[in-house]
């Protein structure tokens, strides 16, 4: 039995402490193959690489059981905030010209 | 069969393609390179020993290969610029070459008949004219195309391989000859001075013209995209970089692969390049670097 979507879960919530994290199993015959974005704290002053990175040392104890990994986001939870909507009156404006 | 075995032995001088949406004045300008006055009125002189387009008379082009072309003196085995005609008398493609004839005899053997119905040619007086007075010929016949028309001949157009072959994907790199050289050094080092000798380096799963992953297939395509001059190195190539899976990632600190190295340092795998190519990341990058190719 190889590592399943339970187990890189509870890996990256062990080491990152995620505000929100979602593991899609994408694998396709190939071996076992995961989607993963995390939204963490710890990602805060961290460089795309280095929190790629981090993401990668959680599920070290299982990668050699993984086929493929791919980290869509790694975001700080500020980052994951939607985007507020324009102002109205700037709207309106934008909408006038 | 002389002049077969001439065409396939004729060197031919490279000469640049233009974007598929070139207008006349950015074509025009593409095409005009400053000179000092020396070399302006060198160029000048050297263009004034070629006809211009307008005033060459077309050739035809016989379609049976069978079929010998017109005599030497109308279509000369000599250095010159050409332009060669559909049918229709459009103008499909202008090129240069160290024998005009021969270059035409190549493409009426592999170019489809109905592109290669006639030719132009202007060829000079000397034996071995200079590279540079062969360019500016070629640049003024096009030129002059571009300013009656509007647009490129389709076949010099960027991306156009009816007329010139595809360009050949650069090898990949290879960490040593074969399995039975015995390295006198780490291939930690090798590894090292491979990535700080090449600006980029991209460390696939299969090799840059047939990738075995899709992750690095999107990653070359992502490198060969931007325009960058890059090489790759085949992981999974065990008779010429065996050991290197595995050393690689100690070296870099990355469980996986590709690895895209970008000035000596390790700048992701695919989905972070992915991610610097949407946002335009990339391109800064490269070009920052001045890693652009051409």
């Amino acid at each position: 039995m190889g590592v399943t979507k339970h187990d890189v879960e509870a890996a990256i919530t062990s080491a990152l402490s995620p505000s929100n994290l979602v593991v899609t199993d994408t694998s396709g015959g190939c071996g076992a193959s995961y989607e993963i974005e995390v939204v963490s704290e710890k990602f805060e002053g961290k460089r795309l690489l280095e929190r790629h990175r981090m993401v990668n040392t959680a599920l070290a104890p299982h990668m050699a059981e993984i086929h493929a990994v791919s980290i869509k986001k790694a975001l700080t939870p500020a980052q994951a905030q939607p985007q507020p909507e324009p102002a109205a009156d700037k709207l309106q404006a934008e909408v006038l010209n | 069969m002389a002049s077969t075995a001439t065409a396939a032995a004729s060197p031919r001088l490279a000469f640049p393609l233009l974007s598929a949406s070139a207008s006349s004045s950015s074509s025009s300008n593409t095409l005009r390179f400053p000179h000092r006055r020396s070399r302006a009125s060198r160029s000048s002189a050297a263009v004034a020993a070629f006809k211009k387009l307008s005033e060459a008379s077309p050739v035809p082009i016989p379609q049976e290969p069978t079929q010998p072309l017109i005599d030497e003196d109308t279509l000369p085995s000599k250095p010159g610029v050409y332009g060669v005609y559909d049918p229709a008398g459009e103008l499909q493609f202008v090129g240069i070459s160290r024998n005009v004839r021969a270059s035409v005899e190549g493409h009426r053997r592999k170019v489809p008949a109905n592109l290669c119905a006639s030719v132009k040619v202007a060829v000079s007086d000397e034996e071995t004219p200079d590279r540079a007075a062969l360019n500016n010929a070629w640049k003024s016949w096009m030129e002059e195309h571009i300013e009656a028309t509007g647009k490129a001949p389709p076949g010099n157009v960027a991306g156009n391989y009816t007329w010139v072959g595809a360009p050949q994907r650069p090898p990949d790199l290879r960490l040593t000859p074969g399995r039975h050289v015995q390295l006198t050094v780490p291939l930690e080092q090798l590894i090292d001075r491979l990535v700080k000798e090449n600006r980029v380096v991209a460390f696939i799963k299969g090799s840059r013209s047939a990738p075995q992953c899709g992750f690095s297939q999107r990653v070359v395509g992502i490198l060969e995209a931007h325009g960058a001059d890059f090489v790759t190195v085949d992981v999974l190539d065990e008779e010429h970089n065996h050991g290197l899976r595995e050393t690689l990632k100690t070296y870099s600190n990355w469980p996986t692969f590709p690895q895209i190295f970008i000035g000596g340092e390790l700048v992701g795998g695919c989905d972070i390049i992915s991610s610097m190519a949407e946002k335009g990341e990339l391109a800064a990058l490269f070009q920052k670097l001045g890693l652009r190719a051409g």
